[in-house]
C-alpha cells in the first residue's frame, strides 16, 4: 500500500502536468485565434507563387480606328532563391543584361523569399536574351506595357498609365473602368520546394481584357493642328499654343492640342516647362495640364459673340442700329477704352461687331441688362462645366449677379472681368451657330470588346433650342462677316465660307504686356461642320489675335476642310453688300 | 458493470471489496482511439510525401498500421501478465538496454542526422524507446526494494546508477530523449522518497548544469535558442516557422481533415515530430484541444490507477510510464507551438514511429495489468 506522502506527491505531479497542459492550450488558442490572421496571410503568401495576371488594357482608337494608345509586350524578371543553382552566374547575367547594380541584384538573389522581383517592364528582346541563357531560378513573365505609337500626340488628352497599368491622367483615367478590365489570378499553390500542387493547379482565374475605347479624335486633324500650333509657337516664341477642333453639331472633338506636348511614353521627362517650380511634381503636373479644360482665362473679344447672341435673342438691337465710338466710353466714373484709340466713329451694330468695337458692345450690353445677360449665359452653359469627358475640368469664375453694376456689365460685354475655360467658350459658340442646341463636348464615342464587336455607345444629352434658330442664323451671318470683311479677315480660306471672331486678351495683372491671342472660327459659315479655337499664350511681338491667330486657323482649315469632305464653294455675295470697315 | 469506488467509501456503505475483477476500459478505449486517430493523421500527413517517394500513398500508413496491430496485441497480452513479475526481468532488461545503446553507438544506422537506430534484419529498432520503458520498470523495482533506505544518498545512488548510465548514453545523441529518461527516473525516485527539499535542490542543480551546458555548449545548441526566439531570421528556423504557419492557418475549426497545405512538403517529415501542427491546421483549435484533452484523460486514468494500487511497485511503474507519456506530449506540443526551443520529440501514439508505438502500447498494457489489481467495489 503506497504511503500517504506518495499519494500526495502523485497528486502534485498530475496537477503540474495538467497546469502545463492548460498553459499549452492557452498558447495554442493565442496562436490559432489572435495570431491566426497573421500566420494565415504568411502561409498563403508562401503558397501562392503567382498572384495576379494583369488584364490586357483596352486600346484607344481614333475615330478611324487607328491606335492612339495600345499595349506592347514586356517582361518582368524575378528570381526564386530555392531554384537557383549557380548564384554567381545568375547575378552576373542579371547585371549584364539588365544593366543593374551588382550589390542590389545579389541581395535580391540571396533573399530567402519565395520570389523576388528583379525588374519589370523589360523589353521583350532583352528578356529573350536572358531566356536564352536558360538560368535556373530566373523567372521571366510576359506582361503588357502601355505604349503610345505617336509619342506626344494628344498627350494632354490621352494621358498615360502608371506602373500597374492604371490610368493616371487624361482619357486613361476618365475611362479607367472601361479600359482596365479585370485582372485574373493564378491561385497556384506550391509546396516548400516550389513545386506546383497538382490538384490545386486548376484555380486559375483568367483575366478579362479591358474594352477598347473609340474616341472622336481624328489622328490626321490632330496632327495638322499640332503642326500649325507648333509652328506658330516657335515663330511667335509663345509660351504655349492650344487648339481645339470640334464638331459644333454634336460636340465630338476632332482635335485638342496643347503644345508643347510631352512624350506619353516618357511622361516623367519634363518638356517645355519653365524652371519656376520648386519641386518636380509641380512641374510635372503643369506639364500634364490640359489648358483647354483645366484652366480658365478671360476670353476677351471672342466673347462678344455671346453678348451679341444675348442682344439678338432679347431683340434689343437690330443689325442696322447705329452706335458711335469715340475710342472710349465713360461708364459711371470709369473711362473704358476701345482697342482703336481714335475710335470707330459712327457705325451700325453689324459694323461694330465686325470691328470688334468695345463701346458698341458696352452699349449693347447695357441694353440687354444684367438679368437677361445672365439668363443667356446660363442658356449657353457658362455657369456649368461643359461635361467634357476629361478629368479636372475647371469651373467658370463669374461675378455674382447681384454684384454686377454698370461697369462690370460693360466689361463683361466685351469679355473681361470674368474667366471661363476655352472649352466653355467653344461650347457656347457652338450653340450660337448650330441652330441653338447646347451640346456636350466629348471624346468617347463607343467601346468595343477584345474581338472588336461594338459594346457600348456613349450618349450625350443635348439641350435643344437654348436660343432661337433665327438668332443662330443671324450670329452665323455676323460671324461670317467678321472674317469676310472685318477684324478676322486673316482667317479667310479661299473657297470656303468661314465664320469667326478674334480676341486679344490681356493677361492679369493688367499692363504686364502679356496677352493671349485667340481666334474662334468655324466652317462652312452657313452650315458649320467644324468649329475651332486657337489660343496663343504670350506671343512675342505682334499680339493681335486677328493678325497672328486667325491665319493659323485659316491654315488649319485649308487643310482639314477638304479632308472633312467639305466642298469648296465660292461665296456668291456681291461686293458692296457689306460696307467695308477700315 | 464494475464500478470503481474509493475503498473507504465502499466500506462505509458496507460493500465488499473484490480484487482482480477490475479492468480500466476507459484507458483502453482512449488508447485505442489515440492509436487509430494517429493512423488517420499519419496517412493524412504522409500520403503526399509517400507517393512522391514510394509511389504508394499508404506506405507509411501500412507500416505504422502493422506496428499498431503488433503493439495492440502486445498491449493486451501484457495486460494479462501479472505486472509484479516484471520485477524479475527488470535488471536483465536494464543491462540489455545498456548493451543495445552501446551497440547503437558502435554500429547504428544514421537517420535524420543522428545515430539512433539498430538494423535487425529488415527492421530498424530504436533502443532509446525501449530504454524509457525499461527505466520506468527498473527504477520502480529498485525504489520498491530500497524504499526504507532511499533517504540514504548511497542507496539512492545505487537505485539510479544504471538508469543514469543509460540516460547518458542516450543524452549523447539525443538530448531530449535523454532528459525524458532522467525525468522518468527522477519522478519515480521523488515519489518513493518522503523527502522533498533534496529533490528540488537536485532539480535546480540539474537545470543549472543544463543551462551552463547550453551557454558553454556547442554552437548548435545556442543556435536552437536563437531560432526559438526569432524563427523568421534563421534559415534553420524554417521548420518552426512552417509549423507556426500551419497552426495559425488552422483557425478555430481548421481546414478540414486532409486539407492541410503545410504538410505538402512545407513541414519536413510532417508525419513525425510535427504531426501536431498538421492536426491544428486540419482540425483547428477545437480539434487540437480535443487531442490535448484525450491525452489529459489518458494521464488522468493512469494517475487514478497509480493512486489506487495496493502495492508501491505498481504505483511507481504507472507513475514512471505516465511521466514518459506526459513529458512527450507536453514537450512535443511546446516545441510545435514554439513555446520552447526546438527539439525532436514525437507525439505519443500519433507520430509515425514503430518502436515508439509498440513500446508505448506495451507500457499501457502494464498500466492495464496494474488496473486489474485495484481495489474495486462491485455492486450486486
Amino acid at each position: 500500500m503506497p504511503k500517504t506522502y506518495t499519494r500526495k506527491k502523485i497528486f502534485a505531479f498530475v496537477l503540474i502536468i495538467f497546469m502545463v497542459g492548460i498553459i499549452l492550450s492557452i498558447r495554442l488558442g493565442y496562436l490559432m485565434i489572435a495570431q491566426s490572421e497573421y500566420y494565415l496571410e504568411k502561409a498563403e503568401a508562401l503558397h501562392d507563387r503567382e498572384r495576379s495576371i494583369k488584364a490586357k488594357r483596352g486600346v484607344i482608337y481614333d475615330r478611324n480606328g487607328i491606335e492612339l494608345a495600345s499595349n506592347k509586350p514586356v517582361c518582368s524578371i524575378s528570381v526564386i532563391h530555392s531554384q537557383i543553382t549557380d548564384e554567381d552566374q545568375v547575378v552576373k547575367a542579371l547585371c549584364n543584361v539588365l544593366e543593374l547594380d551588382e550589390e542590389t541584384v545579389r541581395k535580391k538573389v540571396q533573399a530567402n523569399t519565395i520570389r523576388e522581383k528583379i525588374k519589370s517592364n523589360v523589353d521583350k528582346e532583352v528578356a529573350d536574351k536572358l531566356r536564352d541563357m536558360k538560368l535556373s531560378g530566373v523567372m521571366i513573365d510576359e506582361d503588357y506595357k502601355r505604349y503610345y505609337p505617336y509619342d506626344s500626340l494628344a498627350s494632354k488628352v490621352l494621358g498615360f498609365t502608371g506602373a500597374d497599368n492604371q490610368g493616371i491622367v487624361g482619357l486613361e483615367v476618365a475611362y479607367e473602368d472601361v479600359l482596365a478590365g479585370v485582372p485574373g489570378s493564378i491561385l497556384t499553390l506550391t509546396n516548400a520546394h516550389g513545386k506546383e500542387l497538382e490538384n490545386e493547379a486548376e484555380s486559375r482565374i483568367e483575366p478579362i481584357a479591358g474594352d477598347n475605347l473609340h474616341v472622336s479624335i481624328d489622328l490626321n486633324m490632330q496632327k495638322y493642328a499640332e503642326q500649325v500650333a507648333t509652328k506658330v509657337m516657335k515663330s511667335k516664341q509663345a509660351k504655349r499654343v492650344s487648339v481645339v477642333l470640334m464638331n459644333p453639331q454634336n460636340g465630338e472633338i476632332y482635335a485638342m492640342v496643347n503644345v508643347p506636348e510631352y512624350n506619353l511614353n516618357e511622361p516623367y521627362t519634363l518638356v517645355g516647362v519653365d524652371n519656376i517650380y520648386d519641386n518636380e511634381q509641380d512641374a510635372l503636373n503643369y506639364m500634364w495640364r490640359n489648358f483647354c479644360i483645366n484652366d480658365t482665362y478671360e476670353p476677351g473679344s471672342t466673347f462678344k459673340l455671346v453678348t451679341a447672341t444675348a442682344a439678338i435673342e432679347e431683340k434689343v438691337v437690330n443689325l442696322e442700329d447705329t452706335f458711335s465710338c469715340p475710342g472710349f466710353r465713360i461708364v459711371e466714373d470709369r473711362k473704358i477704352r476701345c482697342h482703336k484709340v481714335g475710335g470707330h466713329g459712327t457705325e451700325t451694330f453689324r459694323e461694330g461687331f465686325m470691328n470688334s468695337c468695345n463701346p458698341v458692345f458696352m452699349d449693347v450690353g447695357a441694353r440687354v441688362g444684367v438679368s437677361n445677360m445672365y439668363k443667356t449665359y446660363e442658356k449657353l452653359g457658362l455657369f456649368e462645366k461643359t461635361g467634357v469627358d476629361l478629368p479636372g475640368e475647371a469651373s467658370s469664375i463669374m461675378h455674382k449677379q447681384e454684384n454686377v453694376k454698370a461697369v462690370e456689365l460693360a466689361t463683361m460685354s466685351f469679355g473681361q472681368s470674368f474667366q471661363i475655360t476655352p472649352m466653355q467658350l467653344l461650347r457656347a459658340a457652338s450653340a450660337a451657330i448650330n441652330g441653338g442646341d447646347l451640346v456636350i463636348p466629348h471624346f468617347a464615342m463607343y467601346t468595343t470588346n477584345e474581338e472588336g464587336e461594338k459594346k457600348e455607345e456613349f450618349e450625350y444629352t443635348r439641350k435643344k433650342g437654348v436660343i432661337q434658330k433665327e438668332t443662330s442664323d443671324t450670329m452665323k451671318e455676323l460671324l461670317e462677316a467678321v472674317v469676310a470683311e472685318g477684324s478676322g479677315s486673316k482667317g479667310q480660306v479661299a473657297g470656303y465660307r468661314i465664320g469667326g471672331k478674334t480676341a486679344t486678351s490681356e493677361k492679369l495683372p493688367r499692363g504686364n504686356g502679356k496677352y493671349i491671342s485667340s481666334f474662334l472660327g468655324f466652317a462652312p459659315a452657313n452650315n458649320p461642320q467644324v468649329i475651332g479655337l486657337i489660343m496663343i499664350d504670350e506671343p512675342v511681338g505682334v499680339y493681335y489675335g486677328g493678325t497672328i491667330a486667325a491665319p493659323v486657323m485659316a491654315e488649319l482649315f485649308s487643310n482639314i476642310l477638304p479632308y472633312l469632305g467639305i466642298e469648296e464653294e465660292y461665296i456668291e455675295t456681291e461686293p458692296g453688300s457689306f460696307e467695308v470697315a477700315e | 458493470m464494475a464500478k470503481k469506488k474509493s475503498g473507504g467509501f465502499a466500506q462505509l456503505i458496507g460493500k465488499r471489496i473484490y480484487v482482480g475483477e477490475y479492468f480500466d476500459y476507459p484507458l483502453l478505449f482512449v488508447t485505442l482511439f489515440l492509436v487509430i486517430f494517429g493512423l488517420v493523421m499519419v496517412y493524412s500527413t504522409s500520403s503526399y510525401t509517400a507517393e512522391l517517394k514510394t509511389d504508394n500513398a499508404a506506405y507509411y500508413l501500412m507500416r505504422q498500421g502493422a506496428f499498431a496491430v503488433v503493439g495492440i496485441i502486445a498491449m493486451l497480452g501484457v495486460s494479462f501478465y501479472d505486472y509484479r513479475r516484471w520485477k524479475n526481468w527488470s535488471l536483465i532488461m536494464m543491462i540489455l538496454v545498456i548493451v543495445l545503446l552501446f551497440l547503437v553507438m558502435l554500429l547504428g544506422t544514421t537517420s535524420h542526422g543522428a545515430v539512433r537506430w539498430l538494423q535487425i534484419g529488415p527492421f530498424q529498432f530504436q533502443p532509446s524507446e525501449l530504454a524509457k520503458l525499461v527505466i520506468a520498470v527498473y527504477t520502480a523495482h529498485m525504489s520498491t526494494i530500497k524504499v526504507r533506505q532511499i533517504d540514504d544518498w548511497v542507496e539512492l545512488g545505487k537505485i539510479v546508477a544504471c538508469p543514469i548510465v543509460a540516460s547518458i548514453l542516450i543524452l549523447d545523441e539525443n538530448l531530449s530523449t535523454g532528459l525524458i529518461c532522467v525525468a522518468i527516473m527522477a519522478i519515480v525516485v521523488f515519489i518513493t522518497s518522503p523527502k522533498i527539499k533534496r529533490f528540488f535542490l537536485i532539480g535546480f542543480g540539474g537545470i543549472a548544469v543544463i543551462a551552463v551546458g547550453f551557454l558553454l555548449g556547442t554552437s548548435y545548441r545556442m543556435e536552437r535558442i536563437n531560432i526559438w526566439l526569432n524563427p523568421e531570421k534563421y534559415d534553420k528556423g524554417y521548420q518552426t516557422l512552417q509549423s507556426l504557419y500551419a497552426i495559425g492557418s488552422g483557425g478555430v475549426f481548421g481546414k478540414g481533415l486532409g486539407q492541410s497545405i503545410q504538410k505538402l512538403g512545407f513541414i519536413p517529415e510532417s508525419h513525425n515530430d510535427y504531426i501536431f501542427a498538421v492536426i491544428c491546421e486540419e482540425l483547428g483549435l477545437f480539434g487540437a484541444i480535443c487531442v490535448i484533452g484525450m491525452f489529459m484523460f489518458l494521464i488522468w486514468r493512469c494517475i487514478v490507477i497509480a493512486y489506487n494500487t495496493r502495492d508501491l511497485f505498481g504505483a511507481l511503474v504507472v507513475v514512471g510510464i505516465t511521466t514518459h507519456i506526459a513529458a512527450q506530449v507536453l514537450i512535443n506540443i511546446a516545441v510545435v507551438t514554439n513555446t520552447i526551443p526546438p527539439t525532436g520529440v514525437p507525439l505519443p501514439f500519433i507520430s509515425y514511429g514503430g518502436t515508439a508505438l509498440c513500446c508505448l502500447l506495451i507500457e499501457i498494457g502494464i498500466v492495464l495489468a496494474v488496473s486489474r489489481h485495484l481495489h474495486v467495489a462491485k455492486q450486486y
